[in-house]
């Protein structure tokens, strides 16, 4: 079978701390590499808010995870992922072939995030609906 | 927030949108800006595509093309699972 390529974003307890995270990443790119994967690169975004809470938690350790394995590896991955109770959630994502990889970002530029500039149409959203229904 | 939404609302019509007569006709901002991609992980730029409430804003407001747009709301739903974009508005 055909290796796909794929990426996974996995979200980290925040009470690890940053040394636990680094740890459990490492294992969950050896997780991926026992099953027959290839990491092609590791991605650390640090400690993010979340925009709402889970599992009663604010922040969360983001790692992004792009490799290529088989899709019975993934299923097997995922299975994984979900037994770690430190793994609060993941998204798995198959990418095209052709694909760029995705750009590293570095942590801290990515900080102000709520001085987003608002979309021009969002204060006319409400009023536009009675004209269309 | 409240008072804002209904401060800025303008009158029926007035909007930059409206088709009838001497309307702007608005471009699907992908098409437009082929290096523009659509990825649920650049929770900045989905953010633009949301409604102050949380709500994906529909492409006869932003003027998406039919593609655009699906590809816009699987990255949006998808960025929702991983909290980098909000369901509902910010809690408190």
């Amino acid at each position: 079978m055909a290796d796909r390529r794929y990426e996974t974003l996995v979200l980290l307890h925040p009470d690890l701390g940053e040394p636990g995270a680094k740890e459990l990443a490492e294992r969950v790119k050896k997780l991926i590499e026992d099953q027959g994967g290839t990491v092609g690169q590791m991605q650390d975004w640090g400690l993010r808010e979340l925009a709402y809470l889970i599992a009663k938690q604010r922040r969360a350790f983001y790692v992004l995870f792009e490799y290529r394995s088989s899709s019975k590896a993934l299923l097997e991955i995922e299975r994984n992922l979900k037994l770690m109770d430190r793994v609060l959630r993941f998204v798995s994502v198959r990418q095209a072939e052709n694909a760029p990889p995705t750009p590293p970002r570095p942590a801290a530029a990515r900080r102000p995030e709520r001085e987003e500039p608002e979309f021009e149409g969002a204060a006319e959203f409400e009023g536009l609906n009675e004209e269309v229904s | 927030m409240a008072e804002r939404e209904r401060g800025e609302r303008r009158g029926k019509g007035e909007g930059r949108f409206r088709r009838r007569g001497m309307g702007r006709r608005k471009v699907c901002r992908f098409c437009a800006d082929k290096t523009m991609l659509i990825d649920y992980k650049d929770s900045r730029v989905l953010g633009t595509f949301l409604s102050e409430r949380g709500k994906i804003i529909p492409s006869r407001i932003t003027g998406n093309c039919a593609r655009h747009q699906r590809h816009l709301t699987l990255a949006i739903k998808r960025a929702r699972t991983v909290a980098l974009l909000p369901f509902t508005a910010a809690y408190p």
